[in-house]
Parts: structure tokens; sequence; C-alpha cells
């Protein structure tokens, strides 16, 4: 095993605490507004997300910051991290993000001794930097010692685990359909590349910014977003 | 570096009477001077966090409205209070720095009894609900949420003769699987015995003498 595979199966793994199984990525609202009834839809919805917004925003955020930490510049890590915030319409998906990510954060403090991540830790109890997942992610991962490639595959891998697994909560597939979703994503997660240019980022999901822009005022339901 | 409130945990199984007990003891809590923080993990619905907002907030207003916060849990509530509290420590974090002239915030999660019972890291103590209708059986069954819990609080004992229950049978059970361990019995519809669970709260979480103190801010 590689010094840094262990790091890396302790964070993809679900049971490190990263809030994430409270999130369903837009899942529950996709469900509730009839556009996903099956495995199909959810494979076709994920692969989207993606496309439009997890790779081009998410994804290149992490290796920003990633590529940041690597040379201790705080600065172009809070830039990242302030500019994906300011991207992020829908309210609860950008606090759900801050919330998560600072307690990763707290947990890598726990972890590990790094210089990097107890300076990005003080921007974001200062409140000078949102703290959001990817980027707290990005800082976790680069003091770990895991490489920027198998680290934009683990937040992918993370992100497709999250959706499925919201999937079979809300009992649209079983958990074996789940298993087989995930296994059809192999090629989009290890196929993914993103660039780090902070000036490039965007992201493309409209009805998806809607539909969760209502999943907020719901009376019912079951994740934060 | 902001100051720590105490934390203080309700857990029990849907329709246990958690939100009622809550409504109970902050009234209680607040004559004694004490402000409180409510979250509320909720299974599906918001109901819980909107009525406490409504009861607490709006009619008797013990409490600012965004006091009382309502956290959805991705239908896992034991999980969110026991193996990964990260979002409820998120929002504690953001109450101490919001008020950290707070005395105590309550932290209600709903959540079966062989699962249920609060991370450490985020309850300094814990009050596990059940109520009778559920059979005079529950205690002994045991599990993870009566018997870890520092307080045991058996609701609705008014009903105990309507569903058969033997109250003297639950409080032999209740000593026998928590030992040295208090158990409580109330009516939280009339606030039975509701003084006697603020008394260990003030005495146990906020080390305070019950009934002495008062205070105004």
């Amino acid at each position: 095993m590689n010094e840094h595979e262990f790091q890396l199966m302790q964070l993809a793994d679900s049971f490190f605490p990263s809030g994430m199984f409270g999130l369903s990525g837009g899942m529950e609202s996709f469900v509730k507004s009839d556009r996903v009834r099956n495995g199909n839809d959810i494979l076709s919805f994920i692969r989207q997300q993606i496309k439009f917004q997890i790779v081009p925003c998410d994804c290149a955020v992490l290796v920003a910051v990633m590529k940041a930490a690597k040379k201790g510049d705080i600065a172009g890590a809070v830039a990242a991290d302030n500019k994906y915030y300011s991207m992020k319409l829908v309210r609860e998906v950008r606090i759900a993000s801050s919330r998560s990510g600072r307690q990763l954060l707290r947990t890598l403090l726990h972890m590990a001794n790094n210089k990097f991540a107890r300076k990005f830790y003080a921007k974001v109890e200062a409140k000078e930097s949102a703290g959001t997942y990817p980027a707290c992610l990005a800082v976790t991962a680069g003091a770990l010692g895991i490489p920027e490639k198998s680290s934009l595959r683990m937040m992918l891998y993370s992100y497709c685990v999250s959706v499925v697994g919201s999937a079979v909560r809300l009992a649209v597939i079983s958990h074996i359909e789940g298993q087989s979703i995930l296994a059809q994503l192999t090629g989009d997660v290890n196929s993914a590349k993103a660039g780090s240019n902070v000036a490039n980022l965007w992201q493309l999901a409209p009805l998806s910014e809607i539909l969760q822009m209502q999943h907020e005022q719901d009376d019912s339901r079951m994740f934060i977003t | 570096m902001t100051r720590r409130i105490p934390r203080l945990g309700i857990g029990g199984p849907v329709g246990s009477g958690k939100t009622r007990l809550i409504e109970q003891i902050v009234p209680v809590l607040s004559r004694q001077g004490y402000h409180c923080c409510i979250i509320s993990n909720d299974v599906v619905s918001k109901e819980d966090a909107e009525r406490m907002q409504r009861t607490l907030a709006t009619e008797s207003r013990l409490m600012p409205e965004d006091m009382i916060i309502g956290i959805a849990t991705g239908g896992c509530p034991h999980t969110a209070v026991r193996e990964d509290p990260s979002i409820n420590l998120a929002v504690i974090d953001e109450i101490e720095q919001k008020d950290p002239t707070l005395d105590l915030i309550i932290i209600e999660s709903g959540g079966d009894n062989t699962m249920t019972t609060f991370s450490p890291a985020l309850a300094d103590y814990s009050i596990y609900i059940v109520d009778v209708a559920g059979g005079d059986k529950y205690p002994r069954k045991r599990g993870l949420g009566i018997e870890s819990c520092d307080l045991l609080v058996i609701n609705k004992i008014d009903l105990a003769p309507h569903v058969g229950a033997n109250l003297a049978v639950m409080k032999r059970d209740s000593a026998l699987v928590r030992p040295n361990k208090p158990v409580e019995f109330v009516n939280c519809k009339t606030g039975a015995g509701v003084d006697r669970v603020t008394n260990h709260i003030v005495r146990d979480i906020l080390f305070d003498r019950p009934l002495q103190r008062k205070r105004k801010r």
C-alpha cells in the first residue's frame, strides 16, 4: 500500500464524519418533482451534475486549493474558497458546504499537524475564508499527502456515493441497484479532469438550483439539500 | 475563543414526547433565569422546530425565534447525533459565536431505543424519553438509548391504566438495567413531574442549585 492510500480510504469512507449523509445533492428535489423515477434517471442526473457542476466548479476549486497549499499560498486558497462560496446560488448549499468544510478541518487538525492547514483554519475561524467543503477537502488531502489526481477522484466518488445513497434512502432504487449505478460511474470518475484557474470556474445547472431553492421551502424533507 | 455552552441531548422514539418535554422544561428554566437554545434534528418534517418556534418564541416570548433551529438529518437521526455529529457541531459553533451568554443548548433527536445515544463530542448530558404506551416491558428490554442515557424519563403516566402498563414494574426494571442512574415518571401534557427533570438539569449540567437561582439579563 502506498503511503497515502490509507488516508485516501479513510477520507472516502462513508464512516468519515463529513456530514455528507445529510445531503442529497439535489436528488430529493428531483425525486419529489418526479424528474427522477428509476436507476437510469439517477445515472443520468449524476452524469449531468458531474459534467456541468461538480467538475468545472467543485473539482476545479479542489485542484486550485491543493496547488495553492503546495506553494504555501494562503491568499490563493482563500480566494478560491470565497469564489466557490459566491458561485453557489442556493443558500442551503452554501451553508451546508461551509458547515461540513469547517468540521472536516477540525477533524484534520486531530489527525495531522500541518502548518498550512492550521493557517487556513485560522482564516476560516476569522471568517476571512468561507471554509467550503471542496476547499477544506483540498487542504485536508494536501496535509495527508494525497496526490491531486487521487483527491479529485476521491471527491467525485464521495459525491456519487452520497447521491446514490440518498436515492436508496428515498426508496427510488434498491441497495443492489445503487452499487450497480456506482460501478457504471467508474469511467466518469476516472476520466475526470479539472482546471485550476479560479478565474475560469463555471457551472451551469439552473434546473437543479431552482429545484433546490424550492426544496429549502418544503415542509417535509429528509435531506438538507 | 468562544465560551463552551453546556449541551443537553434529548432523544426518544417518535411520539414519545421529546418536543412536549422541551416545551415544559424551557419555561421552568426560564423562570429560574436560564436562557436556552434548541436544535431539533427532524427526521422528515420541520413540524417540531416550527411548533417550538410558535410555542416558545412567538406565543410565550421565552426565546428568540432564531434560537430554535431545525436540522434535516438525511433520514438517519441517530447518525446525526451519534456517529457523525458534524452538522450539529457546526450549528453549535455558530450559536456559541452568536450568543455566548446562553446557559444551555438543547439538542433534540428522534431515534429508537436500540440505537440512539449522543456522541460525547455533542452532548454533555443526555435524557432518553419513552412513554408507557410502548408497554411496561420497555425498560426491561434494554437498548443503547435506555441504558446509556444519564436520565431516563417515562412519559404519559396517565395512560398506564388504559394500556395495562404497571409503573412499579417499569421503575423496578429501570433500576435493574440502569443501576445508580435516575429515572423520572412524568406527564408532559399536564407538567406533572417535569420539575424533577429540570432539577436534574440544573444540578447535573448547569451545576447550580435547583430553584435557587434568579437572574435577569
